[in-house]
């Protein structure tokens, strides 16, 4: 860890910045270039950026490091300049036009994947079609079982939905809803190669249909890969489960007594106390008041006792003097 | 329609499995296997209509959710905003970092909290002057503890009668005193710090 004092309220109020949060701000992007990084990498990053935009910090610099074997400058570059997400480019012959995807938890490494662009790419450039606005958040499809159920396409999923999903809202604008990120991958076979991942990126066209909903229509904007997966380092499970974790303060209390039945309606249960009818209110009239009471006079002596005992032995309730 | 202009795609589709979303990430899973034929022969048609279609299911979802409409006002213009109630995402992500530590007590804290002492009023930062008849800081600037250091004239204090301190300006000590307290507060400070690492 890199340790600061800091020496004014500036410093200080950044360093505050960079501290673990309840809710967590929206996670920034660092492209980093090989030192074999080619122009093709550079310009698939400058893409890959674009979607990320305006989180995301570049390199201009090439920097030699070999992600499999060292990643601790990595893992410094992420903690200086506050990045979970690394894209690193690196190019050789047994690898070539390789993307390694990285996140980090905490600064350290979480996951790292390479996936290599294939041929046949074609970059936002090449389709020079307009594009969309900066910020918004995209929509995603992954099309393929594989995604639910191997467990490198899982890594890829979820690290597409977190690199690129943006601000999580409970509010969308429904004008923001302008592109959409598509992943395709077949089915995995046994001794064979795992099966490329088609990454596509349209716009949406959206059509009066006559009816309530809206006609959709994808034009592709670019940039389109064919990734094909190397290697993979999963986190471990004691890892993955630490940066799972909810915070408790996050989770809704149930209101107690507050139901919804079958219908979708609310129903409330309200506990009324027991009821003493014998403190009941009943019609006031003046000569019942205590005042009035004959006790001095004309009174009758068995009551009395009876009414004594009564004190004397525990406190019963008032139905006893009635059933006498 | 659909015979007039046959080129023209549905609003509805069917899939043989039923497609998953996560909403709140804006995203559609799509269980259905993906057919690695066509996938060889006319791959890029085949991934559009694929995705249309998805996105077609996912466009009718985000639709029917409970909408919100505002008018937002930008430069003299009203415009209207539909937006979209969207649930929490449900696909599970690691955080970008481990959740925050609770503060570690102050020392004061684990005291207060050993003998039971509550904060009874918040504290407050004004306080009424009578005889200026308004409300002052108690401290900071004109603060209250700083009373005595543009009094004209200022009695010794009894405890000072004798001692070396009664020829000393009563105003500097006060503001001795003062400065005193501060140092304390700091060195505390800078203790709980300490004790909290």
């Amino acid at each position: 860890m890199i340790k600061t004092n800091p020496k004014n309220a500036r410093a200080k109020r950044a360093l505050e910045k960079k501290e673990s949060k309840l809710v967590e701000n929206v996670k920034t992007a660092l492209f980093i270039q090989g030192s074999t990084g080619t122009r093709l990498l550079h310009d698939a990053m400058c893409d890959l950026s674009a979607f990320k935009k305006p989180d995301i910090k570049r390199f201009q610099k090439k920097n030699d490091i070999k992600p499999f074997e060292d990643a601790s400058p990595l893992e410094f570059f992420s903690e200086k300049n506050d990045c979970s997400l690394i894209v690193f480019s690196s190019s050789n012959k047994k690898r070539p036009n390789n993307l390694t995807f990285i996140r980090t938890f905490g600064y350290k490494i979480y996951d790292m994947i390479e996936l290599r662009i294939q041929k046949n790419h074609k970059l936002l450039i090449d389709f020079r079609k307009t594009t969309f606005q900066l910020g918004l958040k995209p929509m995603f499809v992954f099309n393929g079982p594989v995604f639910d159920s191997h467990p490198t396409f899982k890594h890829v999923k979820s690290l597409f939905l977190d690199f690129f999903r943006g601000q999580t809202t409970d509010l969308q604008d429904v004008a923001g809803l302008q592109y959409v990120i598509t992943l395709t991958a077949a089915e995995v076979e046994e001794g064979k190669a795992l099966p490329s991942v088609y990454f596509r990126v349209y716009k949406l066209k959206s059509y009066r249909s006559g009816q309530k909903l809206p006609r959709i229509e994808l034009e592709e904007i670019g940039p389109r890969f064919d990734f094909t997966i190397g290697r993979v380092e999963q986190p471990s499970p004691e890892l993955e489960k630490e940066a799972m974790k909810k915070p408790k303060q996050l989770e809704t209390k149930t209101k107690k007594n507050i139901e919804t039945d079958g219908m979708g309606d609310k129903v409330g249960t309200i506990h009324v106390g027991k009821q003493d009818l014998g403190e009941l209110q009943t019609r006031k009239m003046k000569g019942l008041k205590s005042r009035f009471d004959q006790v001095g006079e004309d009174f009758d002596d068995q009551e009395y006792e009876y009414a004594n005992d009564e004190v004397v032995e525990d406190y019963e309730p008032a139905q006893k003097k009635q059933k006498v | 329609m659909s015979k007039a202009e046959p080129q023209y795609k549905p609003v509805t589709v069917d899939k043989p499995i039923p497609v998953n979303f996560d909403l709140g990430n804006l995203a559609t899973f799509d269980p259905n296997p993906v057919e690695t034929s066509q996938l060889e022969q006319n791959k890029e048609q085949y991934l559009a209509d694929l995705n249309r279609d998805n996105v077609q299911l996912m466009i009718n979802q985000i639709l029917s959710l409970p909408i919100k409409t505002t008018t937002e006002s930008a430069n003299g213009k009203d415009s209207s905003l539909t937006l979209v109630r969207l649930p929490a995402p449900t696909t599970d992500l690691p955080r970008e970092k481990p959740l925050p530590k609770p503060k570690p007590l102050t020392k004061w804290e684990q005291f207060a909290i050993k003998k039971g002492i509550h904060k009874t009023k918040s504290h407050d930062k004004k306080m009424f002057d009578e005889e200026k008849g308004e409300w002052v800081n108690k401290w900071g600037y004109k603060g209250k503890n700083k009373e005595l250091d543009d009094q004209w004239l200022v009695e010794v204090d009894e405890k000072h009668v004798g001692t070396d301190k009664e020829l000393i300006d009563p105003r500097s000590l006060a503001r001795g005193e003062r400065k005193k307290l501060i140092k304390k507060n700091l060195a505390q400070q800078k203790r709980n710090l300490r004790n909290a690492e």
